[in-house]
This record gives C-alpha cells, sequence and structure tokens, in this order.
C-alpha cells in the first residue's frame, strides 16, 4: 500500500466565478520515494501541495496518508496530523522572528507537549546534523538564507515526520545554496528514506527527485522517472514559463 | 487542556513573547498601567485629603450655632436700616428660658492681634478669648501639657491662661512643659496653667493656635465690657435640629433688640451642621468622582490593550499561521492570546500599583511633620489585591476579541503572507 493515495480529487474554489482548480487527482507516492511536483503558477499545484499538507480541505475524492482517510477532519485533529505526520519546508522559511534557532526547531515539540529539557536536547540533535550548533541561539535575521532554510529543515524533522512537504524551497535562495539545500534533501531520502515531496516551477529543482510530477490545469500530465539527477541543473532556460 | 495551566512552559512561551517583543509590550501595557495608576493615587491622594480637610474640624461640635451682631440690611419698627448693636448677658437668661432644646450656651469675649510677652520673647497677633468652661463643648481643646479652664477659674477670675501652639512656639522656644511659667498681655501678669495643640483652622474668632484663653469674668473685669458679650454659641440637645433652635434663638434676638427676625445680616449666625453636612456631600461627590475618572481610565487602558492586540493578531497572522502549520490547534492559539493578555494587563497593572503605592508613600512623607503623619494617603492591601484581581478579569475580556480573530487564520495564510 502506497503511503500517500490520492483518487479522484477535485477542488473547486467558489468566488464571484467558481475555479475548478483540481480535476481529479489520482496519485501514489510510496515511501521513501523523492518526488517533485512541477507546474507553472496556477496549474494548481499550490493547491495540491496545501491539500497534501492537510492545510487546505478537497471537495470529493479520497486523500489517504499510510492508510488514514484524510477528509473533514476537525481542526484539532488536522493539526495533531500535521504535527506528527507533515514536516513543512516553505520558500520564505517562516521561521518565527523573534525566536532563536534552536527555539524554532523545537516549536513542534512543544505543541506535541513534549518537557523542556528532552525538546531542546532534540532540536540541538538535528541542529547539529544541519551543521549548525554555533548558530543554535541566533536569532533568523542573523543568519543567510541557507542557514534559515536549514533551521526550517531542522524543524520540519524533529518531529520524526511520514512526509517532508517542501514548497519551492529554493526559490529565495542563490543557486549555489539551492544545489546545497537539494543535495541535503536528497541525502536525507537516500540514508534515511525520508519520503520528500518538493513542489516548483523550476526543473533544476526538480531534476533532484526521482520522479517528476508535471500538472498542467488541474489534472496530471504526466509522470517522468529521473534518474539522471544531474541532467540539467540550474541555469539558463531551466524555468519553465 | 487542564494540565496546560499546570506547565510551566506555557507560561515561558507567554512570558518570551512578551519580553522579545518590548516595544509592542510596553505600548500595548501602557495604558492599564496608568489607568490603575491613576485610580489608586487619585483614591488614595482624596483619603489623605480628607482626612486634612476634617483636621480643620477637629475639636469642633457638629451640633453647634454661633451668633455674631451684625448691622441691620432691613429697616424694622420704625428703626432704619444699617444699625449696629451688641448683645449682652441678659440676651442669655432670655434664650435660656425662651429656646427648648438647648443643651449649652456659652458667650465669648475677645480682642485681636494682641501683644503677649514673656521675658524677652514675644508674640503680637495674639488673640484674647474670655470664655467659660462650657464653651468646650462647642471648641475641645487638645490639651498637651496642664488643664483647660474650670468653674473655679470663672468664680475667683483666676489670672490664668490656656495657650494655643503658636503662641506656645514663640513663647517658649526652649519647648517643655510651660505650665507654671508666667506670660504678660496687656500690662498683666497671667499664670500658664495649660497648653492646647489643637490646630484646626476652624474656630470662631482668632484659630486655636493663635489664642490666649482666660476666664470670662476676668475679661470682663480687665477689659471693662460690662455686661457686653462678643458673640454667642449654643449647642443642641440630642435628637434636636440645630437649624430648629438656631432659628428659634434668632428670634428671641431679634425681639430683643427690635431686628427684622428674617435679617440675616443684623443677626449673623453660623450653623455647623449644615457646614459638616455641605463637606460631607463635597467628599462623597469627590469621591464618585474619583471612581469614575479611574475606572474609565482603566476601561480605556483595556480597551486599548484589546485595539492593540487586534492590530497584533493581524501583524502576527504569519506567526500565527506557521503555529498553525507544525501542529497548534485553534484552541492552543486562543489560550495564548488570551493568555498573553491577562499576563499584560496583570504585570502592567502591577506596575501600577507599585508605582501608585511609592508616589503615595512620597506624599506621606511630605505630610509628616515633626515625626508625626499628619495625613494618611496609602491605599490599603485589600483594595490593591481587587485592583489586580479585577485588571485580570478584565485582561480575559481584552483579549477575547483578538483570540476569536487569532483562531480564524489558517495554516495556509502563512504562505500567503510574505
Amino acid at each position: 500500500m502506497a503511503l500517500i493515495e490520492l483518487k479522484d480529487v477535485n477542488k473547486t474554489y467558489f468566488g464571484a466565478q467558481p475555479l475548478h482548480v483540481l480535476k481529479g487527482i489520482n496519485l501514489n507516492i510510496e515511501k521513501g520515494e523523492f518526488v517533485s511536483i512541477m507546474g507553472a503558477s496556477g496549474s494548481g499545484k499550490s493547491t495540491l501541495l496545501n491539500i497534501l499538507g492537510i492545510l487546505d480541505s478537497y471537495d470529493t475524492g479520497e486523500y489517504r496518508i499510510d492508510g488514514k482517510l484524510i477528509k473533514n477532519l476537525s481542526e484539532k485533529t488536522g493539526a495533531d496530523y500535521r504535527n506528527r505526520m507533515i514536516g513543512f519546508i516553505f520558500q520564505s522559511y517562516n521561521l518565527i522572528g523573534f525566536k532563536t534557532a534552536v527555539e524554532n526547531v523545537e516549536l513542534p515539540l512543544f505543541y506535541q507537549g513534549i518537557g523542556r529539557h528532552k525538546r531542546r536536547e532534540l532540536a540541538m540533535e538535528y541542529l547539529e546534523r544541519m551543521g549548525l550548533t554555533d548558530w543554535a541561539s541566533h536569532f533568523p535575521n542573523e543568519m543567510s538564507g541557507g542557514q534559515k532554510q536549514r533551521v526550517a529543515i531542522a524543524r520540519a524533522l524533529v518531529t520524526h515526520p511520514d512526509i517532508i512537504l517542501a514548497d519551492e524551497p529554493t526559490g529565495a535562495l542563490d543557486s549555489r545554496t539551492s544545489v546545497e539545500i537539494m543535495d541535503l534533501l536528497g541525502k536525507l531520502n537516500r540514508e534515511e528514506k525520508m519520503t520528500i515531496i518538493v513542489v516548483t516551477h523550476e526543473s533544476g529543482v526538480a531534476n533532484a527527485a526521482d520522479k517528476i510530477i508535471h500538472i498542467k490545469d488541474g489534472v496530471i500530465g504526466s509522470i517522468e522517472e529521473n534518474s539522471r539527477h544531474d541532467a540539467s541543473r540550474f541555469g539558463d532556460g531551466s524555468t519553465i514559463k | 487542556m487542564s494540565s496546560k495551566w499546570l506547565d510551566i512552559d506555557y507560561y515561558r512561551e507567554l512570558l518570551d513573547t512578551l519580553t522579545r517583543n518590548k516595544s509592542r509590550t510596553v505600548l500595548t501595557g501602557f495604558g492599564v498601567f496608568w489607568g490603575i495608576f491613576m485610580l489608586l493615587a487619585l483614591s488614595g491622594g482624596s483619603t489623605g485629603l480628607k482626612e486634612i480637610l476634617s483636621r480643620n474640624f477637629e475639636g469642633f461640635a457638629t451640633n453647634a450655632a454661633l451668633f455674631i451682631p451684625g448691622q441691620t440690611s432691613k429697616p424694622y419698627a420704625g428703626f432704619q436700616k444699617g444699625r449696629t448693636w451688641t448683645m449682652d448677658t441678659d440676651d442669655i437668661e432670655a434664650i435660656k428660658t425662651q429656646v427648648p432644646g438647648l443643651a449649652s450656651i456659652s458667650p465669648i469675649c475677645l480682642t485681636w492681634q494682641t501683644k503677649v510677652v514673656r521675658g524677652d520673647k514675644s508674640y503680637s497677633s495674639a488673640s484674647v478669648k474670655g470664655l467659660t468652661y462650657e464653651y468646650y463643648q462647642i471648641e475641645t481643646p487638645k490639651i498637651k501639657y496642664g488643664r483647660g479652664l474650670n468653674a473655679f477659674d470663672e468664680y475667683n477670675s483666676s489670672k490664668v491662661c490656656v495657650i494655643g501652639k503658636r503662641v506656645y512656639e514663640n513663647l517658649f522656644p526652649e519647648g517643655g512643659d510651660p505650665c507654671g511659667q508666667r506670660i504678660e498681655v496687656d500690662g498683666v501678669s497671667y499664670l500658664v496653667i495649660g497648653m492646647d495643640i489643637n490646630a484646626g483652622d476652624m474656630s470662631i474668632g482668632a484659630s486655636a493656635d493663635q489664642t490666649v484663653s482666660i476666664p470670662l469674668s476676668l475679661f470682663r473685669a480687665l477689659y471693662g465690657r460690662g455686661k457686653r458679650v462678643d458673640l454667642l454659641g449654643i449647642t443642641a440637645k440630642k435628637g434636636v435640629m440645630v437649624k430648629d433652635i438656631q432659628t428659634k434663638t434668632r428670634h428671641v434676638l431679634a425681639r430683643r433688640h427690635n431686628i427684622d427676625p428674617e435679617d440675616e445680616l443684623g443677626v449673623m449666625s453660623v450653623n455647623t451642621e449644615a457646614i459638616f453636612r455641605m463637606v460631607d456631600n463635597l467628599m462623597r461627590a469627590v469621591d464618585i468622582l474619583i471612581l469614575l475618572v479611574g475606572l474609565g481610565t482603566i476601561l480605556a487602558g483595556a480597551i486599548g490593550v484589546s485595539n492593540i492586540m487586534m492590530v497584533t493578531v493581524k501583524e502576527r497572522t504569519t506567526e500565527i499561521g506557521i503555529r498553525r502549520a507544525i501542529g497548534a490547534t485553534p484552541r492552543m492559539i486562543l489560550g495564548q492570546i488570551i493568555g498573553e493578555s491577562i499576563l499584560l494587563t496583570t504585570g502592567a497593572g502591577l506596575l501600577g500599583v507599585v508605582f501608585s503605592v511609592l508616589v503615595l508613600s512620597g506624599a506621606e512623607l511630605a505630610a509628616t511633620k515633626d515625626g508625626v503623619l499628619t495625613a494618611h494617603f496609602q491605599i490599603g492591601f485589600w483594595p490593591a489585591v481587587a485592583a489586580v484581581a479585577g485588571l485580570a478579569a478584565l485582561g480575559v475580556l481584552a483579549g477575547l476579541a483578538p483570540a476569536l480573530r487569532a483562531m480564524k487564520i489558517r495554516p495556509v495564510d502563512a504562505m500567503r503572507d510574505e
């Protein structure tokens, strides 16, 4: 059984003009896969990411994580699932500005009700793995973009989630740092069998994944196996417009 | 949920959020701080002022009326207006028989700006008052040394005197018991038998601290007043309104001296009961005013907290969205915002309490004379506790609207807002 199962998922935004964003998405992602979802803006990839991250609801169809149906969850259960099953990495890092690096990493554990000492210990352990031990007591505005994103990755990992969801993780980084971050994610996938889903519009980023899912106008266009990660790295002409 | 209130981490999280956003916290808390400071400082100040004011009436009977012969302002019984007249001892007898409900009646004679001498020391703005011991029912002396005048002094026309505080300070700068010493007034030597430290500003004729009291019979003999009486004081029996005996006495005096009974300038009189009631009402009005101003200020402060937190929640959309995305339930967010609000109002309120206590202590220090506290400005312990408890409740209310808004923030908002 696949870790993530999407069956005919539909989503419509009801505004002045109803907008059918996802038109029957069928997708299975196995445990330990490194997948990227690619699409232009307006293709529905952000909506799909929100649904995958239990940040948004869908209208019809079924979405299961590890067999559990994710539908019409209460806010409380939703928060609990997000906390335990999903680790988020955002384009704008989304660290809390008035908290230090280690406190930011601790925060998901705080909401799990884990004690202060245990929290600090785990957070330090993950910061160390990101090579940020010396930066633990620094505030986000004292760090570079790459460091901030690594803090965010530590925060995503600290709860041992089933899935890492990364939304344009390199969108705010220069190309050299982008490579570092993508290599880091790749290493996590290879060495710890972490399931990683990266949403991007940059083909260079998508190329780091083993599987590239192209989404267009609310439907999955093609799924391409990608074993040659160095086929196209960051550079000119690598962006799908 | 219940365990959350015991979790030290919960409070640490609140404290962190407040202390790391200092300017926001200070701005938000200032309204409440100022409100509680105003309320406590004002109420403490009014208590002290009340005490100072009531000290003016210290030792003065609340059931007395005074009569002073004035200049008639109405023509009556063939006399033109503008006539002056004097009271005499016969009036006293007439009043005693014709006014029921009278408790005491005491005539007073006095001089102004009289020089008092003791050796090489002198005091020139004293007032010599001739009075009987009955007068003590109207104005009770606070005898520090010796005794007051009594019936023997009056009967014997003894050359004795009781001196007021200011007179004592000028003639006896070395301090100590003045009794047994002699002072000289208008060429007559008196034995000091007592000293009155009453400093009340309300008194008949000159202020009590500038007075040299001597027996009335002696005064009459020395100053050649004959039957004449300068002032007349009466007190009412228990259960009798001063206003009633005041009117009756006025009528008796008016009839005897051919004055219009309604001529209030012809027979001038003061009713202490009315003055006391007026002052009482004034105090009550001041209390109510202070309560309104103070509560209004606190309320304004709380609304300010609510308002700023409302703006803050909007500003913190990303932060709250992140918290929600990584696992905070809406209830946790609610708990956090309300908790911050309570902590902020209570903390700022406590600071206000401390500050007002300090200021009131300063006021008490300023009001301390010769090591004796003349007025108590300090607020009580329990009113302060009640104020802080009230603030905590206010904190919940102030935090409610912003917290409900914060609850509605969805995690998606964190990513939208960049």
